[in-house]
Parts: structure tokens; sequence; C-alpha cells
């Protein structure tokens, strides 16, 4: 578990964050969300350490991490830096693994470890275990830096933008991995990002940060559903707010079953999202949709005028 | 290959010897030839009672230079890469603009002056010359040495101790190897000046490949002078294309990035 109470950094008087308050149990993901220079990065630096944080405190499974001694510290905390900052002169492979070159595992053991993450990242060992960086796309780049920062098997991850300069499709694909990752491994992440899509698909807990402050904190959900401020509003999405909201809520939560009247043509699967579902009733002109399972077989109807209805759409889940 | 070589050698490319061979067996073969070369020096000098150096073999000579030479240059390495080093640390910064300035003072102070100030206080011989050396080949290597570490890329040390390595760790196995082909430039650049300027010893008493130049001077020799010329400017041949292979290896060895 993660906690910052009430944590401050000043850079030559000038506070770059303040009051940051703040509590990742052991396995959720936390994204930190803002605009340029809100102080996400310094935040993220100060729970390893990197930057000493002046005021308030941060503990990592209740212990203060002024207690632990830095390298040691940042040895079991993955760190993910935006643009990779990987060893121009070392290959992959030995970029990978530098972590658990420093915990002095054996030889053996290394070796196994990199060639287990580097198939965890689908990074073809063969082809790139001895490239430099320089010979990598920026994707393959990028997943040897969450490689390397898994390599020590860190409980704790923090990630800066890790898929901040990929293109839209890439970055796609490695937030899938990630969400995959993360649903086996259980680590406990905070993550930086500029991208709200990002963060609402990957994250369990979003905090909003302007000027160095916390806006608003809570889950995904909770936050579309009531946006603190016209801020939080309009970095959520403004006006398409609702359909980022139904992106995040699943067709088997919400269909109803089957009618008597005559099911609709048009289908959906059962693990499809609803802004999924919305998208398919705006194509087909169709107001009720058949809910099918794997095996395509029909098991509910997903019905505009009930979605409507439904009052969870706009009253925040009472906590 | 089916497990990780996760300690991967250095599959360098294999050194290209073929300029420092080149020029060191023509350097040999004027150092040991010199003698037989009489009939050719004869056409400079036809009317001298000798034309071939002789008070001392050029194979002393040489060794002499190259001990002078070389013991400026590890000396130069030492305190410039060090200072360099301590005035790129968090602690030493403020002495950065200092240690710049004093390295650029050592070079534009002649080696001459340092001689002339030298000998009257530490005696003739060779270390005057070794002192003038190592104050004229310091700019070069602290220069470089400084901007090779500040040009070490700060998200690549901001990641080193991220992921856990001690200060001391990031300066051997990151800041040092990524700044080593600029400073081995610097180096480079100081073995090759001074490998001229240590000619200026034969000044002082340090006998070295300045002896049969100095001589020619002063009997009105230039057989002589172009004997010391020669066998000095292959030497600086021969070692600079040394260091030139020595780069080249760490290009090929390495990331452009
Ligand atoms: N080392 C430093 N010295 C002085 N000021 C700093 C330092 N690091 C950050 N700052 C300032 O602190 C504030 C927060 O910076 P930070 O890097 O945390 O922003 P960020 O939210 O990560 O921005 P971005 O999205 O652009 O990465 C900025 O105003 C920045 O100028
Ligand atoms: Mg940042």
């Amino acid at each position: 578990m993660i906690e910052l109470i009430d944590v401050e950094k000043r850079f030559g008087g000038v506070a770059a964050v303040e009051g940051i308050s703040l509590r990742v149990p052991s396995g959720k993901v936390c994204a930190l969300v803002g605009t340029s220079g809100c102080g996400k990065s310094t935040t993220l630096r100060m729970i390893n350490r990197l930057i000493a944080h002046d005021g308030g405190e941060i503990r990592l499974d209740g212990q203060p991490i002024d207690s632990v001694d830095p390298v040691q510290l940042r040895r079991r905390i993955g760190y993910v830096i935006q643009h990779t900052g990987l060893f121009p002169h070392w290959r992959v492979a030995r970029n990978i693994a530098l972590v658990p070159r420093l915990l002095r595992w054996p030889k053996e053991r290394i070796e196994a470890r990199v060639a287990e993450l580097m198939a965890l990242l689908g990074l073809s060992f063969d082809e790139l275990a001895h490239k430099y960086p320089h010979e990598l796309s920026g994707g393959q780049a990028q997943r040897v830096g969450v490689a390397r920062a898994l390599a020590g098997d860190p409980d704790i991850l923090l990630m800066d933008e890790p898929f901040g300069a990929l293109d839209p499709l890439t970055r796609e694909k490695l937030q899938e991995e990630v969400a995959r990752l993360q649903s086996s491994l259980h680590k406990t992440i905070v993550f930086v990002t500029h991208d709200m899509d990002e963060a609402l698909r990957l994250a369990d807990h979003l905090v909003i940060m302007r000027a160095g402050r916390i806006v608003q904190q809570g889950s995904p959900l909770a936050l579309l559903r009531a946006p603190e401020d016209p801020f939080v509003e309009s970095l959520l999405g403004g006006l398409e707010r609702g359909l980022k909201q139904a992106a995040l809520m699943r067709v088997r939560d919400h269909m109803g079953s089957l009618g008597p009247s005559l099911p609709s043509a048009s289908r959906i699967s059962i693990d499809a999202s609803l802004r999924q579902g919305l998208s398919i009733m705006l194509r087909d002109h169709a107001e009720r949709l058949t809910v099918v399972d794997g095996k395509d077989v029909p098991v509910g109807e997903l019905s505009l005028r009930r979605l409507i209805k439904e009052t969870q759409w706009e009253q925040p889940t009472s906590p | 290959m089916g497990t990780a070589n996760v300690a991967v050698k250095s599959r360098a490319a294999p050194l290209q010897w073929r300029w420092p061979l080149v020029w060191a067996s023509l350097l040999a073969l004027c150092v040991l030839g010199m003698p037989h070369l009489e009939a050719l020096f004869r056409l400079f000098e036809p009317d001298a009672r000798q034309v071939v150096y002789t008070r001392a073999s050029f194979a002393t000579l040489l060794w002499r230079h190259l001990s002078v030479v070389a013991v400026a240059a590890l000396a130069g390495i030492v305190f410039g890469v060090l200072a360099g080093i301590a005035v790129t640390r968090k602690r030493g910064r403020d002495f950065m603009p200092l240690v710049a300035q004093l390295a650029s003072l050592g070079q534009t102070f002649p080696p001459v002056a340092v001689l002339a100030l030298a000998v009257p206080a530490i005696g003739f011989g060779t270390w005057p010359i070794i002192m003038a050396l190592l104050l004229y080949g310091l700019l070069p290597i602290v220069r470089n040495t400084l901007s090779g570490l500040l040009g070490v890329d700060a998200e690549v040390k901001t990641a080193a101790r991220a992921m856990g390595m001690t200060p001391w760790q990031v300066l051997i196995s990151v800041e040092l190897p990524l700044a080593m082909p600029i400073i081995l430039a610097g180096v480079r650049t100081s073995v090759t000046i001074n490998i001229a300027t240590a000619a200026l010893g034969a000044t002082v008493g340090a006998s070295n490949l300045g002896d049969p130049i100095i001589a020619g001077i002063i009997n009105n020799n230039t057989a002589y002078i172009v004997q010391g010329a020669v066998v000095i400017a292959l030497l600086a041949l021969t070692v600079d294309s040394l260091f030139d292979m020595l780069q080249q290896r760490l290009k090929t060895s390495r990331s452009a990035a």
C-alpha cells in the first residue's frame, strides 16, 4: 500500500506540489492526470525518493520512506520513465537485467528472468535481446522500459507517461497488455498520463491534479458521474463524458432478460462495453440489441429506453 | 540461442590495425635504418663533417621522447578526468568555472615559458618538460571530460538512479562509458600536441627526439633537423592512428545515440 499524507515539495521556495494526500491499496492502479507542469512527475518521483519531499509523510506498507536507504528502496520499486531512459550503451538483455544484477541474483536466475519478461511483453528474444536501444522502434523501446521496471519483481510500479510517445494504435495495444499483465501480476501501480482515456481504462483510482494540488480523486465512474468542478469536467471529456462513462460500464451489468417481443436482429457480446452497445444502436437504428454469450447464444437484451431510465447514470454511488 | 546471454560480451568489430601498422613500420624503419641513410642526407648538407645524428641512437631518443609524453599524458588523464568528475558531482559544481578556467590558462601559458620558470625552480632534466607538457595538455582532457559527462542524457541518469544504482555505479557504469568517446578524443588531441611539444625538452637537458633538431639549429645542419622532425612526425602519426583505431572501435561497439 502506498500512502501520501499532506505531502509537499518546494523548488526554491515555490511550491511544486502541496497538500497531496492519497492512498493506493495493494494491487490497485492509481492514475495521476492533469495539465502539463501540475506536479505529476514530482509526485511520482517523491515516492521512490528521486526527489525528497519537504513536508508531510510518504509510507509504503505503513513504513515511512525516509527510514529506508534510498538505493535499497528504489530496487524494490519499478520505475518506467518518460521517454524510456534506456542505457544506450547496453543491449536490450542487459538493460532488462539491470535491477536483478544490482540485487545480485545468480546468473542463471537473471537469464531466465530476462527471457521470461521478454516473452511476457511480446519481445522476441532471438531478434531483440542483442540489439542496442537505438535499434528499436518506439513501441519496442517502451516495452523494454516496462520489462526493465518489472525485472526485480517489485511490488510497486511507478510509470511516468509510459506510452507517451507512441502512435494511438501501439499505445492502445500496450495499454491492453499492461491491463492483461496487471490482472495476473497484481502490482501496486501509480502512473502519470495526459491521456484521460488511458487513465479511465487502466485506473482503479483516478487523481486529478491542477497547479500542484489534487482537485478531485475517486474511482473513474464516481468522477465521471459527479465531477466537482468545470476543470475536472472538461478533463473528463466535457460533452463526451457520457460516452466515456459508458465505456467503463459493461453490457453484462445492464442488460435485461429476453422479453416476449421479437428479439432484435442486432447483436452485441455480453463482454462488450455500453459504449460499444450505443454505437451499434446508432449504426443499426435499433433501440434494442440482443445480448449473446461467447457461443453466440442469446442471453438477454440491451434496451436504450431502459438504459436512459437507469438511475445509476447520473447519481454518484453512495460511499 | 535458447537462454538469455545476459552478460553480453561486446561483439566489437575487430580492431583496424592497418594504419597504425603502416606508420609504426615506417617509424621503425626510420629509427633503425637512420645510419644507412647517410647518402640521402648528404644531399641536404654536402659539406658537413657528419650528416647523421649519432650522439645517441634514435631508438634511445625515441624511447625517452615517448616516456616523457606518456608520463605527462598519464598524469594529465588522472588529473584531468578526476577534476572533470569532481566538478560534475553535486558537491563540486561550484568549482566548475574555476577548473575550466585553470585548464585554459594552462594552455594559453606557452610551454617555453613554463620551462623558463620551472628550470630555476627544479633544475634541468626531465621534470620541467613533463610539467610543461602536463599543463599544456590538460585543457583538452578537462574540457572533453566536462563536455562528455555533461552531455550524458539526463533521462538516462535519472533512470539509472531510479533503478537503484548507487552514485558510484552510475558514474562507472553509465556516465563514464557514455562520455568515453569524447574523453578519448580529448586525450588524443592532448597527446598528439605533446609529441611535438616534447621536443622542447632538448633545450633543458631532457634528451629526446628534440636533440637532433636543436643540434641541427646550433650547428646549422639541416640534415639533423630533418631527421628529428621526420621521426617526431612519424611518431605522432603512429600514436594518432592508434587513437583513431580505438575511437572507431568505441563507435562500432556501442550506440551512436
Ligand atoms: N528540479 C526542479 N527544479 C525546479 N523546479 C522544478 C523541478 N522539477 C520540477 N519543477 C517544477 O515543478 C512543477 C511540476 O513539475 P512536474 O515535472 O512534476 O510536472 P508534470 O505534471 O510532470 O508535467 P508534465 O506533464 O509536463 O510532465 C513545474 O512547474 C516544474 O517547473
Ligand atoms: Mg512529467
